[in-house]
């Protein structure tokens, strides 16, 4: 799924770089710049090439000493901060990072009632630290079931917590998917394993919004091969601020 | 403005951001004290909001910090990568926060009040922008009104429609003129 460019990038690429770099882009055009510089070296070389010429302008902002303390947040921070490869070795969306469709096929009554009370009390204590302030319940279509829980304790954390069963048909994989309001398109999470809490790390994305929309489609095993979700909707939803 | 020249060469930046990437918190904090107060000006401009610039230059440096060693100085300058690293946190800031401007505000060319205003003030330049750097010969042959959407976008962080509301000129021309001045600029630059 990923390849590089050894040509030099198209003007529409190289204007589009430029745009990246200036900050005109709106926020599904960013996201998908920075998901195809993951990948793209030539849209990378492109957009190095304007943040260099750019770079200079810089000065015509006036400079603001930082408050005393700033330094002392920093380095408390660096003390807990993991250190992450270079990103275009962990390309996203990435599927193949379970290994088993069919270990992961059904999951207890009893674990599902588990996960609904234990998303319901979070729901009921949205004050202290450990709530969620996004929550979203995927369901069904129809409105007739709910598949998932899906909470966000940060607005770049999601936890999946699986509400019932779904019987993955062979060959066939779910695939996570998310939209802003203002984004043109779906943005691939991922495969998720039925039965089984998700955490996902949404570092690359723009920070939750209330009212994103959320969805797990149908799609051959490894994900949609489009970019974009070519299967049926099987559960769908939106965050919800608490 | 007079052009900033500095003190320190981009090599001692690239040679501190390869001491962080082996773990150097005294070269951070070097690169703190280098580049902390630029860099903060930046964010302020963009963001407008002191308590807000000050957390996303924190983010910055945190993110500098794990990242360090994804810098490939075959790329570009250190100092570059610094302030790309805080100037699109603080892009991201405002995109996520000025939706007033554009949510449920679907763009629309053909509704802009002021699309057929053809007496617009004598385009002045907004900013004083020569002496900067390689791309200011270029610069110069574009229209001082074309140049100030560039420097909007760039050093304000503007969105299309703030910049056309700001200028006055309708949202298609600003977006139309920031491209052809990218593709103008890749022309001459060429």
């Amino acid at each position: 799924m990923t390849q590089s460019s050894p040509r030099p990038p198209s003007h529409n690429d190289d204007t589009l770089a430029g745009e990246y770099v200036l900050g005109t882009l709106d926020t599904a055009a960013r996201v998908e710049v920075e998901r195809r510089l993951q990948y793209d070296s030539a849209l990378r070389d492109a957009v190095d090439r304007w943040e260099t010429r750019f770079a200079p302008y810089s000065a015509l902002a006036t400079p603001v000493e930082p408050s005393p303390g700033l330094w002392s947040r920093i380095e408390r921070s660096i003390d807990t901060a993991h250190r992450t490869p270079p990103s275009h070795e962990n390309p996203r969306p990435r599927p193949g990072w379970w290994q088993s469709l069919a270990l992961w096929r059904a999951t207890t009554f009893a674990g599902a009632a588990a996960a609904l009370i234990l998303a319901l009390t979070l729901l009921q204590t949205p004050g202290t630290p450990q709530a969620p302030r996004f929550v979203i319940v995927l369901m069904t279509p129809q409105h007739t079931q709910a598949g998932w829980l899906v909470q966000a304790a940060s607005p770049d954390e999601l936890e999946l917590v699986p509400l019932g069963r779904f019987e993955l048909p062979p060959g066939k994989a779910l695939e996570f998917w998310t939209k802003a309001d203002d984004w043109k398109g779906p943005v691939s999470l991922g495969l998720i394993k039925p039965g089984e809490r998700s955490h996902l790390n949404l570092d690359d994305l723009p920070p939750l919004e209330n009212n994103q929309l959320f969805e797990l489609t149908l799609e051959d095993a490894g994900g949609s091969p489009l970019g974009r979700p070519s299967g049926p909707i099987e559960f769908i939803g939106r965050a919800v601020s608490l | 403005m007079a052009p900033v020249t500095n003190a320190v060469t981009d090599n001692d930046h690239d040679g501190l951001l390869n001491a962080c990437a082996a773990g150097d918190k005294q070269a951070l904090q070097r690169l703190y004290t280098l580049e902390g107060a630029s860099m903060l000006g930046v964010v302020q401009r963009i963001v407008r909001d002191r308590a807000a610039a000050e957390d996303i230059i924190h983010d910055a440096f945190v993110r500098i910090w794990t990242r360090a060693e994804t810098f490939d100085a075959a790329r570009g300058s250190a100092r570059t990568w610094m302030f790309s690293v805080a100037r699109h946190l603080a892009l991201d800031h405002v995109r996520r926060h000025r939706r007033e401007f554009t949510a449920g505000d679907e763009i629309d060319h053909h509704a802009d009040p002021l699309e057929g205003h053809s007496h617009h003030p004598a385009p002045a330049d907004h900013f004083d922008w020569q002496g900067h750097g390689e791309l200011e010969r270029c610069l110069a042959h574009l229209p001082p009104e074309r140049r100030n959407c560039l420097f909007h976008a760039y050093v304000d962080g503007f969105s299309h429609q703030e910049i056309a509301i700001r200028s006055g000129h309708p949202l298609g021309t600003v977006k139309a003129w920031i491209k052809r001045s990218l593709a103008a600029l890749r022309e001459c630059l060429s």
